[in-house]
């Protein structure tokens, strides 16, 4: 699948992007030209060889702190997505199996937690249960795993409820071919599609939170920080947010068009894109016109 | 058998008269000239020119294993071939008009009115969301100009015509609420609202029980005695070819290897594939089909 | 065959009318009973969590009031007065009965009755939802419609990219972009406040628009790729063929049959959209200056203020699940055939 996704030229896009930011926030740190917390008199400075991306308000370097807040989005995003597969996937998968009640009370767990709106409730949280992003990305984790919890259960049941691996048992196939031959087909490709949508929308989440100076100690340098300290002073520094806000579309646009390259290779969308591409490369090597024959 | 004129077309234009007293200079309704049909994907001709014409209240069957094309060239014939599919030499004349020359709108007029058709799987070929009763008057009110009250009352007689039970009942129920059996005479009541000259059954009887088999079978036969309607009848089941048809066609892998009347083709087989047709059925099957004086 | 012209009597057709009459009222209220059986669950399951917090935080009114220096015997006095020193269960249910009869309780903070406070944010931040849906419901709608009328052409991959776009957005990068833009750079709408519909349609709109458009990009997004993915699912069903077979228009078969079944997905998106809608608010409120439902939201969280974030919580779950009973109850008269054994 892995090899499916780079052979698109969207994959290998989105595939590329996520790494580079995942650098970031692994090197970040250590990439920064300048000390992200160090102030200075020369406050909202423009672009320059020295401050490649100018300064803020109390003088600091925009593009050290920028390095230096990736780490925190990247890992809250990372735990949102985490949390939410464990949290989500396990029960989905589950409640195929463990009988009626459990199925029951899982559905209107998924039911409750789809309901609650979450921005909401990692606000709440966090200013109830005191400070921390890890707290509030572990709370908006669960609350973003009915998606999981309904593909896992979704494709769980697609696979274990399907004529074809009854017949496979029927023929005397061990379980774990089974699981190797079906279940990697049919349950990991939407899991895998939804952990990439969710890794994006985590992304939106810590940048929210941080915008709105939640969950992180005031000098701490983060991307939402960065884009809310701009705001205020836009009449000064105008192309301020663009940096900071570009990051996070990126990062998320990114994370949607791996989820979008895992949907197309996999399953029967795979199979009509190829066919496609089969189509027209057979019909461009005749040079012969669409024929009137499938008119609609 | 005298219920469907009455109720079924009370308005219908007077016609030639129909049945097996037409004179040969009748222009067909259907004529079929060497059509072969290929697959775009893999670039291999699947048909390879199937010929017949249909004259006003003939009914020409085409018999063959599952992937001998059969299906295939009934969707040339009404234009609905699959993607990637196309004509690729042969001619299709629906009433004298080759439909490679027939506009969307041509089309779209000549459907339902000229010709129609209907398929194995009755219940995905209706509407799941519009009751049954609405999408007999829809095909009413669009193709007949009928109005609203009007069509409905049509459409109430079209159900009793095709011989369901409660009609006015069936009209207002959604097709997941009725069986295969009731469904394929809805299916059949849309097809032939708007008096087709010829109706193609591609399989038509195929999923139904024995004894729905038949009742699908005796209306098909009624329509065709009571309206002159002709019809192709499309089947893997040779008896279910000769309890209707004059003339039949048999395929195999995409070629036509046996084409004449009903009779000479089971009596006088002279291909090896037909011979085991019938042998199979003189083995298995009710050869009560094979009687000359029933098929004709 | 005679038998049908028998039974074609007069008085079959009454009872035939009754029979659909009772059919019709059976599947409504079937809806209805599944929506409830879902509604109350979700209720008090979510209601106990947010109960639940208070006890988790280890927040305290005495805090809020007497100070870090308050004496053990002043907090146990406070918490007594809050019926903070009963068992957990039974500050549940005077909680719990308290709300069903409309009840929030008061402020930590000032006192006042939170119900009053709440109604007061409400109506800025329920004009902007509603405003927000709008433009998502119209333009989402074209543009997956669009998109799925010349599925794969240079249209298509036109609005799949700005789909794309949009949907990567989110509301507080549009949010600023549109307050920098719109209101400080060209100043064609108000950058912050906000004007009740009584004094006037025009403000009021010109105070909510931006707010609205900030916040409708998630959904219009949404909704496009949603109904541009079902309407193309449903052009490939049989019933598509089918109607072709018929000889209906492409027109009549795009509105009447794929538009009728390829609808869901978008509509049961609607109802997943409409709590990140209430969530959003908390970061579009604080940009455009709004005293709306997320900014009070924030600031009671912030106090600490417990009860207030409670009511908050039990507001957006009772606006959330309501929104969603109206889409199931579209959704069962749209596609009934999808209600069938949920």
């Amino acid at each position: 699948m892995v090899r499916r996704v780079l052979a698109l030229t969207s994959g290998r896009i989105a595939v590329a992007v996520l790494a580079v930011i995942a650098l970031l926030a692994v090197l970040g740190p250590w990439l920064a030209p300048q000390d992200p917390l160090a102030t200075s008199d020369n406050t909202l400075a423009a672009a320059s060889g020295a401050h490649w991306l100018g300064t803020d308000h109390l003088g600091r370097d925009v593009f050290s702190r920028l390095l230096d807040g990736s780490r925190v989005s990247v890992l809250g995003s990372l735990e949102v997505a985490l949390v939410a597969l464990v949290v989500g996937a396990i029960p989905g998968i589950l409640s195929v199996y463990l009988g009626r009640v459990f199925e029951w009370i899982t559905l209107r767990l998924a039911d409750t937690l789809v309901a609650l709106p979450f921005l909401l409730f990692a606000v709440a949280v966090i200013a109830l249960l005191g400070n921390g992003l890890t707290q509030a990305m572990v709370v908006t984790g669960a609350l973003v795993s009915p998606l999981f919890y309904r593909v896992a259960r979704a494709a769980t049941l697609s696979v274990a409820r399907s004529p074809y691996v009854e017949a496979a048992l029927v023929a005397g196939a061990s379980t774990g071919w089974i699981i190797r031959r079906h279940v990697r087909v049919k349950v990991l490709p939407p899991i895998a599609v939804a952990l990439a949508q969710t890794i994006g929308v985590g992304f939106v989440i810590v940048s929210s939170l941080t915008f709105l100076g939640i969950g992180v100690q005031p000098p701490q340098p983060t991307w939402g920080g960065l884009l809310a300290s701009d705001l205020g002073y836009l009449s000064h520094r105008p192309w301020g947010p663009v940096t900071p806000a570009l990051l996070i579309m990126v990062t998320v646009w990114a994370c949607n068009l791996l989820a979008d390259a895992i949907r197309d290779v996999s399953g029967e969308a795979g199979r009509a894109l190829v066919n496609d591409r089969k189509a027209r490369a057979n019909r461009l090597a005749k040079g012969r016109p669409v024929s009137a024959g499938g008119a609609r | 058998m005298t219920t469907l004129s009455p109720n079924a077309a009370p308005e219908r234009s007077p016609r030639t008269a129909p049945g097996p007293t037409d004179t040969p200079e009748d222009p067909p309704v259907l004529a079929v000239h060497d059509v072969r049909i290929s697959d775009g994907v893999t670039d291999r001709e699947i048909v390879h020119g199937v010929s017949f014409t249909l004259t006003p209240g003939k009914a020409v069957g085409i018999v063959g294993e599952s992937g001998s094309g059969k299906t295939l060239t009934c969707r040339a014939v009404l234009g609905i071939l699959p993607p990637h599919f196309e004509v690729t030499a042969g001619s299709v004349e629906i009433t004298g008009t080759d439909i490679t020359t027939l506009t969307p709108a041509q089309w779209t007029a000549l459907r339902g009115t000229t010709i129609s058709a209907v398929f194995q799987d009755p219940a995905s070929y209706l509407n799941p969301s519009v009751k049954v009763g609405a999408q007999i008057a829809e095909v009413l009110r669009v193709k007949k100009g009928l109005k609203r009250r009007e069509a409905r009352h049509r459409a109430v007689a079209l159900l009793r015509a095709v011989h369901l039970r409660d009609p006015e009942l069936v009209y207002g129920q959604y097709p997941y609420e009725l069986s295969g059996g009731m469904l394929q005479r809805v299916l059949i009541a849309a097809a032939v609202a708007a008096e087709p000259r010829a109706l193609i059954a591609d399989e038509a009887t195929t999923a139904l029980d024995v004894t729905v088999q038949a009742e699908i079978l005796d209306l098909l036969a009624e329509l065709r005695e009571e309206s002159g309607l002709a019809l192709v009848v499309v089947s893997h089941d040779l008896a279910v070819v000769a309890q209707l048809c004059d003339e039949v066609l048999v395929m195999r892998q995409g070629e036509v290897v046996e084409h004449g009347p009903t009779h000479a083709v089971l009596h006088d087989p002279r291909h090896a594939y037909t011979r085991l047709l019938v042998a199979e059925h003189e083995q298995y099957g009710p050869d009560k089909f094979l009687d000359p004086e029933e098929a004709s | 065959m005679t038998t049908t012209v028998l039974r074609a009597v007069p008085g079959e057709r009454r009872g035939a009318a009754l029979a659909r009459l009772r059919h019709t009222l059976g599947r409504v209220l079937g809806v209805l009973a599944r929506s409830v059986a879902i509604f109350v669950p979700v209720f008090l399951v979510a209601t106990f969590v947010t109960f639940a917090l208070r006890s988790l935080s280890g927040l305290s009114p005495a805090r809020i009031q007497l100070g870090e220096e308050a004496t053990p015997e002043a907090i146990q006095r406070i918490e007594a007065q809050w019926g903070l020193d009963k068992p957990f269960l039974t500050q549940y249910w005077d909680w719990i009965t308290g709300v069903l009869h409309g009840e929030l309780g008061v402020s930590w903070v000032n006192g006042a009755d939170i119900s009053t406070l709440i109604g007061l944010g409400l109506g800025v931040s329920l004009s902007i939802a509603t405003f927000a849906l709008l433009i998502g419901v119209v333009v989402g709608f074209a543009l997956g419609t669009l998109a799925a009328l010349r599925p794969t052409t240079l249209i298509d991959r036109g609005i799949t990219g700005l789909v794309t776009v949009i949907s990567v957005m989110p509301p507080f990068v549009v949010g600023i972009v549109l307050v920098a833009v719109l209101a400080v750079g060209l100043g064609l709408f108000p950058s912050a406040g906000y004007v009740p519909a009584e004094a006037g349609t025009g403000p009021w709109l010109a105070h909510i628009t931006l707010p609205a458009l900030a916040l409708s990009c998630d959904v219009v997004a949404d909704v496009a790729r949603q109904l541009r993915t079902g309407l193309v699912t449903a052009r490939g069903e049989n019933y598509v063929t089918g109607a072709v077979v018929r000889g209906l228009s492409p027109r009549r078969i795009f509105f009447g049959h794929i538009l009728r079944n390829g609808i869901g997905p978008a509509l049961a998106t609607l109802g997943l959209k409409f709590p990140a809608l209430v969530g959003a608010s908390v970061v579009t409120e604080w940009i455009f200056g709004l005293q709306g439902f997320g900014r009070f939201a924030n600031d009671s969280a912030q106090a600490g203020d417990v009860p207030a974030v409670q009511g908050v919580l039990v507001v957006s779950i009772v606006l959330v699940v309501s929104f969603n009973l109206i889409v199931n109850l579209v959704l069962a008269r749209v596609t009934p055939a999808s209600q069938r054994g949920v």
